[in-house]
């Protein structure tokens, strides 16, 4: 048994950030306190069930809701052909971008969904029809009375099978399945690289489809006022402001300040929560047909796997060129890309921009290229799942190196460090279209290789195969893009919406304050963190300090927490915010205590005359003077209530160095991870025992990727892993303890020198295990093994039978 | 005689609770939508995610796999009768808060009811000079829980918190 050891590079802290301090929220979750959107129990309420086609690809001919709508409790039986004026869900990440001040309409990309499918069902799952009844069991009961006719029409599950020739069709509007062709980097020049290189290596790679799993599926309550017209939406998300506005504007033709989206306490989300989906604009409309009864649907958990985004999803062909001393020349990737159905809210640009500009990793890399067909087919829509694009980019990348390090007979280490970003290279432009901000990628990968014990993996090596165990070592480095981000930078990628955040301060008169962020938690303990924030900033207690989100009655705008930004973007915009406090009060502070301004300074929570300690006034003193406002000159107004408006200059890009340990049974074909190092850089952190719990699930959500999970659909396109017995997710008994170390390197675009952190440790996890598992394989011969590496698949491999 | 309901009493965190059910609602049916105990949480439909365990005459049992009529007359706890609300948590509780042990909290109700069983053997067979349980054996029990934001680790460490033999009285 290892333990977790938590080696710090960093100081210190002077004030209350980047100290361990335990999470507010935890003791209400302990109880059970805390309010999910299936405990949301409203007045009146009634209850929604969801008709998904049970097949993967037919027309509708006919559906018939006349019996379903006699069944006792029944309200409402409704169909595609209720909501006629209803527009489909908007994509807004279309790969390629935009040069222009002004947005093109979302509906730009062919094939968006609509809210019910009225004519073409295109996956198992897809929504046709929806039931409102007095209890949940009524609503479900009735689903079975609604009769369907369908045609059925051939189906396709793979990217690549749907773009051949003479594939199943999807979408009239997309002749042959293609929705994108996206490619980033220099093409010539990595195929002349290519071409001209001493050594080159190829690997054939499926990264699997998976999902994400939260354990609280997803769920919403609609609610409509006829007096005022409002609508409110509870749910189950991690971006209120932005599902309020592509719902309001986009999808029900509804003024923006008429729908109020309430993000409760939220399950977990890991990315797919943050999507817009049929059934939170249906409950809307269903409580306005039903006259502002409140509507209620809860998933279940075979509902969500049928229905809520996917992960992952690419077959890659992949080269690396280099030297037979070890330089890595060239990097090229091409790749197929599942999009699922219809492209849900960012999917193509996960799968293209958020994958293919990271595909060189840690990588000083002369030459690159990536390129990425996204194809519809008849699964369900893709999207983000934790450490999305960039885990599937680490994973061929790293594959690759050791690959090449095999192949030139080198130690897949040296490899690593003859090749990495050198430190003074930074800003480092990969040529893929990311500019890494800043990072010592040696020290990291240094690190990593003495916390794992690396130099003496030979020995346990020896030892482990005396007791029928073959142990094997992988290293996996990334890079990881957080901060999203810059808006003009995103508007490039394609991004149709602002993606800066926000945060208001509000000090009351008592001396109390409230923050109030766009962003939206999901488990990360922002309440816990961002009154660090405030608290450090502002030199008072964090117990003073009460933080608001979720709301968008409350909240000023943001986008939400996705992208592990929550840190690097809404953090930065309560520090900045409470800059102002700071600089009001130094203004003020000249006039209560009678000295010019140039005298005055901010320090501990209070206000002083330089030199003068004894001049002062407290925190508690100035909140209760601005609240009354005597004597403040014209220029200063009184309160202190701010707002800022956080944009940064560019993306910041974590980074880190993962070493995996395996132990693979002779005569089972089990995989155990026996130990596990993993040191991230994430700039500067917040609260290092909140990053490392985010890290550990991280890990273990990446090491479920490598050994367990997969969605697998059978040539109908049914999804067979569509629960918790057929798709695995893993046991507490499927993880050692980690250790876990930390580099510093601040980024330096944002106040905070903060970067992500909450997902990347899903990076590398599944590149590390693979390449250990191969590792203690490679004497058979096994150059790889595609994931997951099931007991049964290792087995063979041991065997000696061919993948 | 109405077979469409069946009358029937549970002992619900030491209240005794009388209504008639239908034959086929399950136990976290009538916590949740019967009784408003919300606490107990649903996350799957297979009896998989563990985030619905409560304790049955003092067994931890997943209540989406138990019928409301075959419990008829037991004792139920739910995590609302662990605590009260804001009071004080029990020795588990605590040492899962120190050990940060939960994130979105979804499966917490669920670990903790059936955590306290584990950590209430221990701490018994530890009065009695036992040793506490190894960390593959809280693994092992932590099996029929589901969590995927922890990684588990926390969850691990403030089980063997909790059973440490210094630390205040679990329940
Ligand atoms: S809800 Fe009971 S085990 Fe999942
Ligand atoms: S804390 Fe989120 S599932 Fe366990």
């Amino acid at each position: 048994m290892t333990t977790t050891t938590p080696a710090q590079d960093s100081q210190e802290p002077a004030g209350v950030l980047g100290r361990p301090l335990d999470s507010r929220e935890d003791p209400g979750l302990l109880r059970g306190e805390a309010t999910y959107v299936a405990d949301i129990d409203l007045p009146g309420t009634v209850h929604m069930a969801i008709l998904g086609s049970p097949v993967a690809h037919a027309r509708i001919l006919s559906i018939d809701t006349k019996a379903a709508e006699q069944l006792p409790g029944v309200l409402k039986a409704a169909t595609a052909a209720d909501f006629p004026d209803v527009m489909p869900l908007p994509c807004i990440w279309i790969p390629g971008g935009v040069e222009s001040h002004f947005p093109p309409h979302p509906y730009g990309l062919p094939g968006a969904r609509p809210v019910l499918t009225g004519d073409t069902v295109r996956h198992v799952g897809d929504p046709i029809a929806v039931v409102v009844a007095e209890t949940p069991r009524q609503a479900a009961a009735a689903l079975a009375a609604i009769s369907v006719e369908y045609e059925p029409l051939p189906v396709v599950t793979r990217a690549d099978h749907a773009l051949a020739d003479g594939a199943p069709q999807l979408h009239e509007a997309v002749p042959g399945n293609l929705n994108a062709y996206w490619t980033c980097g220099d093409k010539d020049r990595t195929d002349a690289a290519v071409a001209a290189a001493e050594v080159t290596v190829e690997l054939d790679l499926v990264n699997q489809r998976t999902i994400n799993s939260p354990i609280e599926p997803r769920g919403a309550v609609g609610v409509y006022d006829p007096a005022t017209g409002e609508y409110t939406l509870h749910a189950s998300t991690q971006g209120p402001h932005n599902h309020r506005f592509l719902l309001s504007a986009l999808v029900l033709g509804i003024p923006f300040n008429k729908l109020r989206v309430i993000a409760p306490t939220v399950g977990g989300s890991f990315g797919t929560k943050g999507y817009l989906y049929p059934d939170m604009a249906l409950v809307l409309l269903l409580s306005k047909a039903l006259g502002g009864r409140p509507v209620k649907w809860v998933d279940t958990r075979t509902g969500l796997m049928n229905s809520t985004v996917q992960g992952r999803d690419h077959r890659q062909h992949v080269t690396l060129a280099g030297t037979r001393d070890g330089r890595i020349t060239a990097v090229r990737c091409t790749s197929y890309a599942n999009l699922g159905a219809y492209p849900s809210t960012i999917g193509p640009g996960v799968a293209t921009a958020l994958m293919g500009r990271s595909i060189s990793g840690m990588y000083d890399i002369p030459a690159a290229f990536c390129e990425v067909y996204a194809a519809f087919t008849n699964t369900v829509p893709l999207g983000a799942q934790r450490g999305s694009g960039r885990a599937e980019a680490a994973f061929l990348m790293e594959r690759l190196v050791d690959r090449y390090a095999a192949e030139i007979g080198m130690d897949p280490a040296e490899v690593r460090r003859r090749n990495l970003v050198p430190k003074e290279k930074f800003p480092y432009d990969n040529g893929l279209g990311w500019t890494y901000d800043s990072g010592d990628y040696r020290l990291n990968l240094d690190r990593a290789l003495e916390l794992s014990g690396y130099a003496g993996m030979p020995a346990r090596k020896a030892a482990a195969r005396a007791r029928g165990k073959r142990l094997g070592v992988g290293i996996a480095t990334y890079v990881a893009v957080c901060g999203v981000g810059p808006s003009t930078r995103m508007s490039k990628e394609g991004m149709l919406g602002g993606t800066w955040e926000s945060a208001n301060i509000r000090v009351h008169p008592t001396g109390e304050v409230t923050v109030t962020v766009g962003s939206a938690s999901t488990g990360q303990s922002h309440g816990t963190v961002f009154a660090q924030v405030a608290a450090d900033e502002l030199g008072i207690d964090p117990g003073q300090v009460q933080v608001h989100e979720g709301d968008t009655l409350k909240a000023p705008y943001g986008q939400g927490t996705y992208g592990s930004r929550s840190y690097s973007m809404a953090a930065p915009a309560i520090a900045l915010t409470a800059r102002k406090i700071k600089a009001k009060l130094v203004r003020a502070g000249a006039v209560f205590l009678g000295v010019p301004e140039d005298r005055v300074v901010y320090a501990d929570g209070g206000v002083h005359e330089v030199g003068n300690p004894d001049n002062a006034k407290t925190f508690a003193e100035l909140a209760m003077a601005m609240w009354y406002g005597w004597g403040l000159p014209p220029e200063i107004e009184p309160a202190l209530d701010e707002t800022t408006h956080f944009d940064p200059p560019d993306f910041n890009y974590p980074f880190g160095t993962h070493i995996a340990v395996v132990e693979v049974d002779e005569l089972t074909g089990e995989t155990e991870v026996v130990d596990y190092t993993a040191v991230d850089d994430a700039g500067n952190i917040g609260n290092p025992k909140v990053v490392a719990g985010q890290i550990e699930g991280s890990i273990v959500h990446g090491l479920g990727q490598a050994l367990m999970e997969a969605a697998e659909y059978d040539e109908n396109g049914v999804l067979v892993s569509s629960d918790l017995e057929s798709y695995a997710l893993p046991r507490a008994a499927d993880a050692p303890f980690f250790t876990l170390g930390r580099t510093v390197t601040p980024s330096p675009h944002n106040p905070l020198g903060a970067k992500g952190a909450g997902e990347i440790a899903t990076v590398p996890p599944a590149a590390a295990v693979v390449n250990a598992v191969v590792d203690a394989l490679s004497d058979l011969g096994v150059r790889h093994i595609d994931m997951p590496l099931t007991p049964e698949k290792v087995w063979r491999r041991l065997r000696g039978e061919a993948p | 005689m109405d077979l469409t309901r069946i009358e029937l009493t549970l002992h619900v965190n030491g209240r005794p609770e009388e209504f008639a059910a239908p034959p086929n609602e399950l136990l976290v049916e009538r916590l949740r939508d019967g009784l408003g105990l919300t606490g107990t949480k649903v996350g799957c439909d297979t009896g998989q995610c563990g985030t619905c365990v409560v304790r049955l005459d003092g067994r931890s049992v997943k209540s989406c796999l138990i019928l409301t009529a075959s419990a008829a007359g037991s004792e139920v706890t739910t995590i609302e009768g662990v605590t009260t609300p804001g009071g004080e948590l029990t020795g588990l509780q605590e040492a899962l808060r120190q050990e940060h042990g939960t994130q979105c909290g979804f499966c917490t109700p669920g670990m903790v009811m059936a955590l306290g069983e584990l950590v209430e053997t221990a701490r018994a067979e530890g009065a009695a000079g036992g040793p506490p349980p190894t960390e593959p054996e809280i693994r092992e029990w932590l099996t029929g829980n589901l969590c995927r934001c922890t990684g588990y680790h926390s969850v691990v460490r403030g089980v063997q918190r909790a059973c440490a033999p210094a630390e205040p009285e679990g329940r």
